[in-house]
C-alpha cells in the first residue's frame, strides 16, 4: 500500500501530465477539441501558478527556520546576520500584510502589497541601494582580476584576449571613434562565432531536458522522489 | 625593459588600490564633466528602431519587467527609450512581472519616465498586471488569456474594469512582445510559449553579460532583435529623441573600458618582460 501511494500514484500523476503536456503543445487535432485541449491545458498552468506562489510561501517560512537554527547552533558569530535577516523579513511580512489588508477593506485607494507605503520605502531605499552596491563591486572584482588573468599565456589566451578587447570597445563610444568598423566587427563575433558556440550548449540543455521528461516517462527518473535510482 | 623596471610596473600597476581610486575617478569625472564622446547607432540597434517604427499606430504592445534593481543601470535606459517611441506611436502596452521584484522596479521605471507615464491614462493607454508566479507556467497561462490568469492588476483593480485589458486577452492581441530580463530563462519561456506556438514577434533587452546566451534565439528569428545594456540604450535614446541615463553613462563606461583595458596591456607586458628575461638567463 505505501509503495502505491509513494511511489505509483506520483509516479502515474507525472506520466498523465507529461503525456497530456505534450498532446497539448504538439499536436492539433480540430477545432473543437483543440478547444477541450486548450481549456485543460489552461487549468494545468493555473495550476501550477498555485503551487509555485504557495511554494514562495515555503520559501520564506524556510528561511525563517533556517536562521533560527543558525542564531542556536553557530552562536555570535552568525547571530547578529540572522537576527537582521529575520527581523527584516517579520518587518516586511507586517507592512506587506498591511498592505494586503488595505487592498480587501478599501480596494479604491491603489495600495496593494507592494504599493504599501513603508513596503515600498524600505524596498526602494534600504533593498535597492544595498541590491545596486553588491552588483557594482562586481566591477571592482573584475578589473583587479583583468590585470594578471587576461595574460597572452599562449595563442588561444591570445586570441581570447583579441575577441574581448573587440567586444570591449564596441561597447563603448570609444570603439567607433578609433575605428569605424568596430562595431560591425563586435556585432559579427556575436552573431557568429558566439552563436556557434552557444547554439549547441543550448540545443545541449533541449535535449537534455527531452531525456529527462522521458525518464520520467517511463519511470526511470526517481530522485524527484527522493530516493536514488 | 629590465627586471628593475619591470618589477615597478608590476608593483604599480598591480596595486588594487591604485586601480580602484582610478576607476571611480573614471565612473564619476564623466557625469560631472561630460567629454561628450559622440555614440554611432550599430545595425542591430537600427533594425529594431525601423521595426518598432513600422508597428501600426495604435498597436498593442505586452512587456515583461523582469529584472532586479541591481540590472535597473543597464536595462531600465532600454525600456524607457521603447516606452517613449511606443507612447509617441500611441500604441498600448500591458506591462507584467513574473519576477517578484518587477513591482517596485516598475514603479521605480514610472517615477524615472514620469514624463512620458503622465501624458497617458492608466488603465486605457497602460495598464501593469503585477507580478504573476509561476514562471514559465505563468507565461503559457497569459499567452492563453490574460482574463484567465489574474484578476485584480498591480494596484487592486478588477481586471474588466480597465478598458484596455478589454481589448486584448492573449498573446495572438499582440504586435510585440518586448523582454526585458535579467535572467536567461525568462527568454527561453517566452521562445517556447509566445514564439512557437503563436508567431508573436519577440524583442529581447537583455543585460550584456546575458546576451551571448540568447543570440542564437536572435540569429534563428525567434526574436526581430535585441537591445543589449548601456550601449544600445545610448543608441536608442539618440534614435527616439529622448537622452537618458543610457547616453549619460556611455562616457563612464568607455572611460573605465579603457583604464581596464591599459590594465590589461600592462599586464601582458610585465609577463612578456618577465617570460623573455627568464629565457634569456
Amino acid at each position: 500500500m505505501s509503495l502505491i501511494v509513494k511511489r505509483v500514484i506520483p509516479q502515474l500523476i507525472v506520466s498523465i501530465i507529461l503525456i497530456v503536456m505534450i498532446v497539448f503543445y504538439f499536436f492539433y487535432v480540430n477545432k473543437s477539441v483543440a478547444g477541450v485541449f486548450s481549456a485543460w491545458d489552461k487549468a494545468l498552468s493555473d495550476w501550477a501558478i498555485i503551487i509555485m506562489a504557495f511554494a514562495l510561501m515555503v520559501g520564506g517560512a524556510d528561511i525563517f527556520r533556517y536562521h533560527l537554527i543558525q542564531i542556536r547552533k553557530a552562536g555570535m558569530k552568525q547571530a547578529p546576520f540572522s537576527i537582521v535577516t529575520i527581523l527584516l523579513e517579520l518587518v516586511m511580512i507586517a507592512f506587506a500584510l498591511i498592505g494586503f489588508y488595505i487592498s480587501y477593506i478599501n480596494p479604491e485607494s491603489g495600495i496593494s502589497i507592494t504599493t504599501q507605503p513603508q513596503f515600498a520605502w524600505l524596498y526602494t531605499n534600504v533593498y535597492a541601494p544595498s541590491d545596486t552596491a553588491v552588483y557594482s563591486i562586481l566591477l571592482f572584482y573584475i578589473a583587479s582580476a583583468s590585470y594578471r588573468a587576461f595574460t597572452a599565456k599562449n595563442p588561444t589566451a591570445a586570441l581570447l584576449l583579441a575577441v574581448a578587447v573587440i567586444v570591449m570597445l564596441g561597447n563603448t563610444s570609444l570603439g567607433g571613434l578609433i575605428w569605424p568598423g568596430m562595431l560591425s566587427l563586435r556585432d559579427w563575433i556575436m552573431t557568429v562565432p558566439n552563436t556557434a558556440a552557444f547554439r549547441p550548449i543550448t540545443m545541449g540543455a533541449g535535449f537534455g531536458a527531452i531525456t529527462l521528461g522521458l525518464r520520467l516517462l517511463i519511470w526511470r527518473e526517481v530522485s524527484w522522489l527522493g530516493r536514488r535510482e | 625593459m629590465n627586471m628593475d623596471t619591470l618589477a615597478l610596473v608590476d608593483k604599480v600597476f598591480g596595486s588594487k588600490i591604485l586601480l580602484y581610486i582610478l576607476l571611480i575617478a573614471a565612473l564619476i569625472y564623466p557625469f560631472a564633466s561630460p567629454l561628450g564622446i559622440p555614440v554611432s547607432i550599430s545595425s542591430r540597434t537600427m533594425q529594431v528602431y525601423n521595426y518598432v517604427k513600422s508597428l501600426k499606430p495604435g498597436c498593442y504592445v505586452y512587456m515583461e519587467i523582469y529584472y532586479e534593481v541591481a540590472a535597473r543601470g543597464e536595462l531600465e535606459p532600454n525600456v524607457v527609450a521603447l516606452v517613449k517611441q511606443l507612447f509617441d506611436k500611441d500604441c498600448k502596452i500591458v506591462f507584467v512581472s513574473l519576477i517578484g521584484t518587477g513591482p517596485i522596479v516598475f514603479s521605480l521605471l514610472r517615477s524615472t519616465a514620469a514624463d512620458l507615464f503622465n501624458t497617458k491614462k492608466y488603465g486605457v493607454d497602460y495598464v501593469y498586471l503585477g507580478y504573476v508566479s509561476g514562471q514559465e507556467a505563468a507565461a503559457a497561462s497569459l499567452a492563453k488569456s490574460i482574463k484567465g490568469t489574474v484578476s485584480v492588476d498591480n494596484y487592486g483593480n478588477r481586471i474588466e474594469t480597465l478598458p484596455l485589458l478589454r481589448e486584448v486577452d492573449k498573446a495572438t492581441d499582440f504586435s510585440l512582445a518586448i523582454i526585458a530580463s535579467s535572467g536567461t530563462d525568462t527568454f527561453n519561456w517566452y521562445v517556447r510559449q509566445w514564439y512557437t506556438p503563436y508567431n508573436v514577434s519577440l524583442l529581447f533587452v537583455a543585460l550584456s553579460v546575458i546576451a551571448p546566451s540568447v543570440e542564437p534565439f536572435v540569429g534563428a528569428k525567434q526574436a526581430i532583435g535585441m537591445l543589449v545594456g548601456q550601449r544600445s540604450a545610448a543608441e536608442y535614446e539618440l534614435l527616439v529623441g529622448r537622452k537618458g541615463l543610457g547616453l549619460a553613462s556611455m562616457d563612464s563606461q568607455s572611460l573605465t573600458h579603457a583604464l581596464i583595458l591599459v590594465f590589461i596591456a600592462a599586464g601582458n607586458v610585465v609577463y612578456w618582460g618577465k617570460r623573455l628575461r627568464t629565457k634569456k638567463k
